[in-house]
C-alpha cells in the first residue's frame, strides 16, 4: 500500500504519490488482491461455469474491450472528480458533444473519423477550460460543493437539448472507417473496438506522464492535496483548475471520437456512461488514472461475463454488487491511498 | 362564446383541476376542432416523436385543405401539441392540459407506459384516445371505453411474426425446425417473445435459446449473439429498438453463424429507413415482421413524398400511424356529426375505415376492447440498401430472398 506524503487534507481527494523506495519493497496489496480475485473468478467460470469455452472467451474479450471504453470515459472524470472535487454530471453530455463534433467533421467535412478525433481534442479542451473559468471557478474556489454540481447538471441538459435542436433525435452514424475484425483464441474483436481500447491505454499513459513527469502535473497534484498550501507557494490555483477541467474534457473528446464509429449517435447516447463512470472512478480510487483503467476493465468484465449467468439488467446488478463490496472493504478504492 | 369556453378551460387548468367526468367542453364554436397529440418531443425518443407529431400535423393540414369536417359545416381541425418527454407523468399532465384546452380526441404516444397513463386520463375525462404506436397488450385490458389502437398489439405481433416466418420458410422449400431468440428486457420484448414462442412450438418449431439484454448500458451484442448462435438454430430472431438491433445485426455479421436468416419481430430497427445505410453489409437481407405503411398504395406514396418535401425527413411507419390516427378521428367526427367527445367515442366504436394507410388485412374496425381487428404484420427485407416488402404476396414490392445468402 502506498501512502501519499502530501495528503495533508484528510477530506480532500488525493492523487497518489508513490514513495518509490517503499514501493519497491512493499507491493501494492489491494490491486494484487483484486487481480487475483478476477483471475480466480474467470478460472471458475471456465472450469465449473457450465458454459461453452468459446462463449466464455468471447465474453471475456468483449468485456475487456467494453472495459476499455469505460476506462476512456472515466480517466477524464477521475481528474475532474478526483482533483477538482467537482461532481461533473455533464461528463456524459460532453462525451455526446464530442461524438457529434466528430460526426459533423467526418460527414460534412469529409475528415476521416480518427483525424477528426485529434481535431476534436483541442476544441473540447478549450470548451472545458472555458466552462471551468467562467462557470465553475468562482464556486469551486469558494469551496462550494452543491453549486458546481447543479451547474454541471444544467450544462448537461443544455448540451443535450442544443444537440437535439441541431441534429434531431434520430440515431445517426459516423461513416465506417476501419471495418473488419480479428479473431484471437476463438474470440472475435472488431478493429474499431480494439483501437478504442488502445486509445484508452494511450490516454491513461499520457495522463500519468503528465501528472508524474511535468511541473504542471506537480502543481495539479499540489492543488489536489492542499489547495491553500499550493496557492501559498505560488501556484495559480484557478488556472490549474481551469486547465485540469480542460484536460478532463479533452479525454472525453478522445473517448467520443473513438467510440463514435460503433455507437448510434443520439443526443442522449453519452448519458448512460455517466453513472458507470462515477462507479469506476470511485472503484479505482479518486484521481487515480491507473485505477480508472483497472476499474473500467473490471466493470466491463463483470457486466459481460456476468451476463452469461444473469442476463439483462442482472449484469448491472452484479456491477453494483461489486461496487458495494469494494466500497465496504476498501472505501478509498482499489488504487486509493489510505488516509 | 369561444371566449367563454376558453376562459372556462383556462380557469379550470389554472385551478389545477383535472378535467373530470366528460365535461364535453370544446373550443369548436368558431369552427375549429382541436385534436390533442402527445408524443416525446424532447428526450431520447425525440427523433421519432417529432416525426410522429409532424405526421399528425400533416394529416390535419390535408383534411383542412380538403374542406375540413363536412358534417360540421367544413369545420377546420387544429393540432394541440403535447410533449411527453418520454416520461409517463409528463405525458399524463400534457394529456390533461390538452383536454382542458378543449381537445375532442387524443392521439399518441409511442411508448407503452406513457400510453397507459394517458389512456387513464382519457377514460376519466371521457375523451377518446386513438393510439398510434404503443404495443403493450395490457393497455387495452383495463376495460376502458375510450381507448382505441390502430396497430397490432405485442401478442398478435409475436403470433403473426411466427406464422409469417414459418410460411415464408415453407414457401421457399427451406422449412425451419428451430430458432434462437434475442430480445430486450421488459414488457415489450417479453410479451412478443412469449407469443412467438407459443405459436412456434405449436407448429413444431423449437425455440432453442432465449437471450435477453438490458435496455440501457448495452453497447456490444457479440456475447448475446454468440450465445444465441451456439445452439445452432435455423434462424436468429430479434426484438428490440433501433440502436440495440443495429448492434445485433453487426454482431451477427462479425460472428457469421450458419443460419438461414436473421428475422426481426416487432423490431424497431430492421425495417427503419435509416437501417440499411447505418448497418451496411450487416443489414443486408435481414428480414423483419412488423406493421408497416402500405408501400404499394399510391395514396401512401403521395403522402410520403409530400412529407419528405415538407419536413425534410423520410416518413417512417410510426409517423404514418399518427397520420392514420388523425384520419380515423376525422372520419369519426364526420360520422358523429358532432364534436362532442362522447359522440366521437360512439362513432369510433362502430367505425370502419376502408383503405388503411398501413399494410393491414382489411379496414380499420375496433373490437370491444378498442383493438383494431385487422391489424397485422407483414415481412420486410433489406435488399440493395432498401427496405422492401416481401411477404405476403398482396403487399410485395420485391421477391423474398430465403434462405439469405449471408
Amino acid at each position: 500500500m502506498t501512502t501519499s506524503p502530501t495528503a495533508t487534507d484528510p477530506g480532500g481527494p488525493t492523487i497518489v504519490e508513490p514513495d518509490r523506495e517503499r514501493r519497491s519493497l512493499k507491493l501494492p496489496a489491494a490491486p494484487l488482491f483484486v487481480l487475483a480475485a478476477v483471475v480466480v473468478a474467470l478460472a471458475l467460470v471456465y472450469t465449473v461455469g457450465q458454459r461453452e469455452t468459446g462463449l466464455v472467451t468471447q465474453s471475456v474479450a468483449t468485456g475487456l474491450l467494453l472495459g476499455g471504453v469505460y476506462a476512456l470515459v472515466s480517466v477524464g472524470l477521475t481528474l475532474i472528480f478526483g482533483v477538482l472535487g467537482i461532481v461533473n454530471f455533464a461528463q456524459g453530455a460532453m462525451l455526446t458533444m464530442a461524438m457529434f463534433l466528430v460526426y459533423e467533421m467526418s460527414t460534412s467535412g469529409g475528415i476521416p473519423v480518427y483525424v477528426a478525433t485529434l481535431l476534436a481534442v483541442p476544441v473540447m479542451f478549450l470548451f472545458g477550460v472555458l466552462v471551468q473559468a467562467t462557470l465553475l471557478n468562482k464556486l469551486t474556489m469558494a469551496g462550494n460543493e452543491e453549486g458546481p454540481l447543479l451547474i454541471t447538471l444544467g450544462l448537461s441538459l443544455l448540451i443535450v437539448n442544443v444537440l437535439l435542436m441541431i441534429f434531431g433525435g434520430r440515431p445517426l452514424r459516423v461513416p465506417g472507417s476501419v471495418s473488419g475484425r480479428v479473431e484471437i483464441l476463438d474470440a472475435i474483436m472488431s478493429y474499431e473496438r480494439l483501437i478504442a481500447f488502445g486509445g484508452a491505454l494511450l490516454v491513461a499513459g499520457a495522463l500519468t506522464l503528465l501528472l508524474r513527469g511535468t511541473s504542471f502535473g506537480l502543481s495539479i497534484r499540489a492543488v489536489s492535496a492542499n489547495t491553500q498550501g499550493a496557492s501559498l507557494v505560488g501556484v495559480d490555483v484557478s488556472r490549474v483548475y481551469a486547465l485540469t477541467f480542460g484536460i478532463g474534457s479533452a479525454c472525453v473528446a478522445v473517448a467520443g471520437g473513438l467510440m463514435a464509429p460503433f455507437l448510434s449517435l443520439t443526443p442522449s447516447v453519452g448519458e448512460q456512461f455517466t453513472i458507470l463512470a462515477f462507479v469506476i472512478v470511485v472503484l479505482g480510487g479518486l484521481g487515480n488514472v491507473a485505477g480508472a483503467v483497472v476499474g473500467g476493465l473490471i466493470i466491463g468484465l463483470v457486466q459481460t461475463v456476468g451476463a452469461l449467468y444473469l442476463p439483462g439488467t442482472g449484469s448491472l446488478i452484479l456491477v453494483f454488487g461489486v461496487f458495494v463490496l469494494v466500497l465496504f472493504f476498501r472505501p478509498q478504492g482499489i488504487f486509493g491511498a489510505t488516509r | 362564446m369561444k371566449k367563454v369556453s376558453l376562459a372556462a378551460a383556462f380557469a379550470a387548468s389554472a385551478l389545477a383541476l383535472s378535467a373530470c367526468g366528460g365535461s364535453g367542453s370544446s373550443g369548436s364554436a368558431d369552427g375549429e376542432i382541436m385534436i390533442g397529440a402527445v408524443h416525446p418531443l424532447t428526450g431520447a425518443l425525440a427523433g421519432v416523436g417529432s416525426l410522429m407529431n409532424n405526421g399528425a400535423q400533416m394529416a390535419v393540414d390535408d383534411i383542412n385543405a380538403a374542406g375540413g369536417i363536412e358534417a360540421l359545416d367544413g369545420a377546420q381541425l387544429t393540432l394541440g401539441e403535447g410533449d411527453s418527454k418520454g416520461v409517463a407523468d409528463s405525458g399524463q399532465s400534457e394529456a390533461q392540459r390538452l383536454i382542458s384546452e378543449g381537445a375532442v380526441a387524443l392521439v399518441g404516444t409511442y411508448q407503452s407506459d406513457v400510453t397507459a397513463n394517458v389512456s387513464a386520463v382519457a377514460e376519466r375525462s371521457g375523451v377518446p384516445l386513438v393510439i398510434d404506436v404503443a404495443v403493450d397488450d395490457s393497455i387495452l385490458e383495463q376495460g376502458y371505453q375510450n381507448t382505441f389502437r390502430i396497430q397490432p398489439n405485442a401478442t398478435s405481433m409475436g403470433t403473426d411474426g411466427a406464422k409469417a416466418l414459418i410460411a415464408l420458410a415453407e414457401a421457399n422449400d427451406e422449412p425451419i425446425e428451430s430458432v434462437s431468440y434475442i430480445h430486450i428486457e421488459g414488457a415489450f420484448g417479453q410479451s412478443v417473445f412469449d407469443a412467438f414462442a407459443e405459436e412456434a412450438e405449436a407448429n413444431g418449431v423449437e425455440v432453442l435459446e432465449e437471450v435477453t439484454y438490458p435496455g440501457t448500458n448495452f453497447t456490444d451484442a457479440t456475447t448475446q449473439v454468440r450465445e444465441a448462435a451456439a445452439a445452432d438454430p435455423d434462424v436468429i430472431v430479434a426484438t428490440g429498438y433501433y440502436p440495440d438491433s443495429l448492434l445485433i445485426a453487426q454482431a451477427v455479421e462479425a460472428l457469421g453463424p450458419d443460419v438461414d436468416a436473421v428475422y426481426g419481430v416487432a423490431n424497431g430497427g430492421f425495417d427503419d429507413g435509416a437501417f440499411p445505410g447505418d448497418a451496411g453489409q450487416a443489414g443486408n437481407q435481414v428480414l423483419s415482421a412488423n406493421y408497416h405503411y402500405a408501400a404499394t398504395d399510391e395514396r401512401v406514396q403521395d403522402i410520403r413524398t409530400r412529407f419528405e418535401e415538407e419536413y425534410g425527413k423520410p416518413m417512417e411507419t410510426a409517423s404514418m400511424l399518427s397520420y392514420q390516427a388523425v384520419v380515423v378521428i376525422a372520419q369519426a367526427l364526420e360520422e358523429a356529426g358532432s364534436d362532442d367527445p362522447e359522440a366521437v367515442r360512439e362513432a369510433l366504436a362502430g367505425i370502419e375505415v376502408d383503405d388503411p394507410l398501413l399494410a393491414f388485412d382489411g379496414p380499420i374496425t375496433f373490437d370491444e376492447t378498442g383493438q383494431n381487428e385487422n391489424a397485422t404484420v407483414i415481412v420486410m427485407q433489406i435488399q440493395d440498401g432498401e427496405v422492401e416488402q416481401v411477404f405476403p404476396e398482396d403487399f410485395t414490392t420485391s421477391e423474398p430472398v430465403y434462405p439469405t445468402n449471408r
